[in-house]
């Protein structure tokens, strides 16, 4: 035990660094936020610990959790799900090697590169009521009435949607090109030979070769689609009220945020937090396994 | 050696529970007042504000060389997370200033310092105007913060419009703003009335409330929204959404009068970027107190509250500075540094209102409105409450409820969390 520990002593010291910040900004912090979140903490008192009862409020008494989550819920669907249909057009469109196609990828991805931040204030233009938005003069050349984008509770997932999806498949579409190439193109001729259609020839040969990729860009899709927060809280966050309109844009996260900053409930807040955390994980851990148990098909 | 991960985790928890308890809300340890003192001054608001703070603290320091004061600027979006994080390390600044019923909510929780101990009360109370101190001080009387300065609503209207539809005055009732509307219309113009601040949201509705003779709460905090008065005011609102066409989503208000809206209720702070921004509407506009309701008129007043840290090792300077922010030579001086920056600012004193940095017309049309002030409820439970009873005037004005079922299910919320 000692001379492994002597033999291995240097790499262990080196490894002090990562492990203190490891530590201190990640575990302490989780651990912390755990620990709160069985407690009444609300940012400046000292924390009383009240067993189970957050999470028991969270999930059977609070109606605007279960709003937030069913939003989140509709919402991940819609933009995870045309957000990778999306990206495997775009993928598909602009594989190849030549300019057109290599500009046209660096447009597509630019959103990926840009501050989210301003991106959101750009939709926010975009989307201005009356006659100063984009959107608004567009339709208005069309001869269409002026909308009211973000007062309009049965529009806010959708605009949610199309900056989720815009703002994102650039990125999966960067993923995916790199998938379509790994492919080798003697499969293509073997299936060209046999008399294959192009739509068998992605049925049954792109589409299952690039299921690594697709699981991994629905996972991590799936994980930034949950902690949604900018784009509510820039877009859609009025005066008194972060969820926009009706609460019609409240998502999880943002609940989290206005009842940890806003409210001051900060052991609250972490058992959102957590409650969250359970989410992603399970629909990862569920996403994972449906990959190996297609795979072993 | 299975267990060793649950053994770890259980002591982690514990050792986290024990750290965590070591917080405290003892009472800080007050420096010397006669040895010389750096306080800190987090303002809530933008650098110009900071600025006109700064004169304030640079002024004081003539009278009080030992005493230096610093102001720093926190923005609107982040102050109320950095003050809570500034309340939860118990290390920060000695004074604050931000929303009206922050301090109250610091307070509450240990964070703020009751300024009746430094007789900042009695001092100002008299000073102030009554509707706002109300609104700043806690319900079982404690001050943990005094009003800072004034914020109110006012109609900006395009004088053009009014007079190409044949209308001579502004009008004073709800009955003559609903002729002028028609009669607007009827001259063509596509909308007649539009909301700046408090569009789809309680602040709107209050205005309405209060001149129908309605109350978020009694006297004695009681919500008292389920009343008729409220449903008169509820159903007032939604026509002029629903009839009159009044935008959902916010134009700000230099925007839509440059658009051709007749009429936009603002803030105050409206009236100094007209000119500035829209030159097209120079001389098309004029403001005017808000029409009265039933009950008479009402507005809305708000702005902010100053307080002291709980964890200031120099309360006793920090309350004497507050108390210097009411006097007239500091007014003046804010006042005078306002109008170089070009700064909506209105003391909290009332009769200090027509020499505020707005020009006297503007100044008297808000010392008007002023004077039939209200502000917001400082009632338990009103903070948390506030965010859903606007969703449930937003269901009413987008038709998702008639106003009785709104004005029913936000009394409810109110209730619950009244306590």
């Amino acid at each position: 035990m000692r001379d492994r520990l002597r033999r291995n002593l240097t790499s262990y010291v080196m490894l002090v660094p990562f492990l203190g910040l490891f530590l201190g900004f990640l575990v302490w912090p989780l651990a912390n936020s755990l620990y709160l979140s069985f407690t009444d903490f609300n940012g400046v008192n000292v924390p009383e610990f009240t067993g189970l009862q957050n999470f028991r409020r969270l999930l059977f008494e609070d109606d605007r959790f279960r709003h937030a989550l069913m939003n989140t819920f509709v919402y991940v669907i819609a933009a995870v799900g045309l957000g990778t249909l999306f990206s495997l057009a775009l993928a598909l469109a602009f594989s190849g090697s030549s300019w057109p196609h290599r500009i046209m990828r660096t447009i597509f991805f630019l959103p990926s590169v840009t501050s989210s931040i301003a991106l959101m204030l750009l939709w926010k233009w975009i989307f201005n009521p009356g006659d100063f938005g984009l959107a608004n003069t567009v339709i208005g050349r069309l001869g269409l009435d002026t909308v009211e984008w973000l007062a309009n509770p049965s529009l806010t997932i959708p605009i949610l949607v199309l900056m989720s999806v815009w703002g994102g498949m650039g990125y999966g579409m960067i993923l995916y090109v790199a998938g379509l190439n790994s492919i080798p193109h003697e499969y293509y001729e073997a299936a060209r030979i046999d008399g294959a259609t192009t739509w068998n020839q992605f049925r049954y040969i792109t589409l299952p070769m690039l299921r690594p990729v697709t699981t991994y860009v629905v996972v991590t899709g799936l994980i930034t689609a949950f902690q949604v927060f900018e784009a509510v809280y820039i877009v859609f966050r009025g005066t008194n009220n972060i969820g926009g309109v009706l609460d019609s844009g409240l998502m999880i996260v943002p609940y989290l945020y206005d009842q940890g900053f806003t409210h001051f409930k900060l052991g609250y807040a972490s058992a959102v937090a957590w409650v969250l955390f359970l989410i992603i994980f399970v629909l990862s851990l569920v996403n994972l396994r449906l990959g190996r148990a297609v795979k072993e098909l | 050696m299975r267990r060793m991960p649950v053994v770890a985790c259980a002591l982690l928890l514990a050792a986290l529970g024990a750290g965590c308890a070591t917080g405290s809300t003892t009472e800080t340890q007050q420096a010397d007042t006669s040895a010389p003192a750096t306080i800190s001054y987090w303002s809530t608001g933008g650098d110009d504000e900071t600025a006109i703070f700064q004169k304030a603290a640079d002024l004081y320091r003539k009278s009080h060389p030992n005493v230096t004061i610093k102001v720093q600027t926190l923005s609107w979006d982040d102050a109320y997370a950095k003050l809570l994080a500034a309340s939860t390390a118990r290390s920060g600044p000695d004074i604050i200033s931000g929303g009206m019923t922050w301090t109250i909510q610091f307070g509450a929780k240990g964070g703020m310092v009751d300024l009746r101990k430094y007789g900042v009360d009695t001092t100002l109370k008299a000073q102030a105007l009554p509707a706002q101190w109300d609104s700043a001080i806690s319900p079982d009387g404690t001050v943990y913060g005094v009003p800072l300065d004034m914020s109110t609503v006012a109609i900006y209207y395009r004088t053009d419009l009014f007079e190409k539809a044949g209308i001579t005055s502004f009008p004073k009732t709800w009955d003559e703003l609903t002729a002028a509307m028609d009669k607007l219309k009827a001259s063509g113009v596509k909308q007649p009335f539009s909301m700046d601040w408090g569009n789809l949201d309680w602040i709107g509705y209050f205005n309405f409330l209060y001149q129908a003779g309605g109350t978020f709460y009694t006297p004695d905090c009681k919500p008292s929204l389920n009343t008729p008065a409220a449903e008169r005011a509820l159903a007032y609102w939604v026509d002029l959404y629903q009839k009159y066409g009044a935008p959902t989503d916010t134009v700000a208000a230099g925007n839509a009068l440059a658009t051709g809206t007749a009429m936009v209720s603002g803030g105050n702070w409206v009236a100094k970027g007209i000119d500035l921004d829209f030159p097209d509407l120079k001389g098309k506009w004029a403001m005017a107190p808000l029409p009265a309701g039933p009950a008479g008129p009402t507005t809305f007043v708000g702005g902010r509250a100053i307080g002291v840290t709980s964890y200031s090792k120099h309360a006793e300077q920090s309350a004497d500075f507050i108390k210097f922010m009411y006097t007239d030579e500091a007014i003046a001086t804010m006042v005078a540094e306002g109008k170089n920056r070009n700064l909506p600012y209105i003391p909290p004193r009332p009769d200090l209102i027509p020499s505020s940095t707005f020009t006297p017309e503007q100044s008297a049309v808000f010392a008007e409105s002023i004077r039939t002030g209200v502000s917001a409820p400082g009632c338990p439970g009103w903070d948390e409450s506030a965010p859903d009873v606007s969703k449930q005037l937003q269901s009413a004005i987008l038709g998702k409820a008639d106003t009785k079922t709104a004005l029913a299910e936000a009394a409810k919320i109110m209730e619950r969390n009244a306590g």
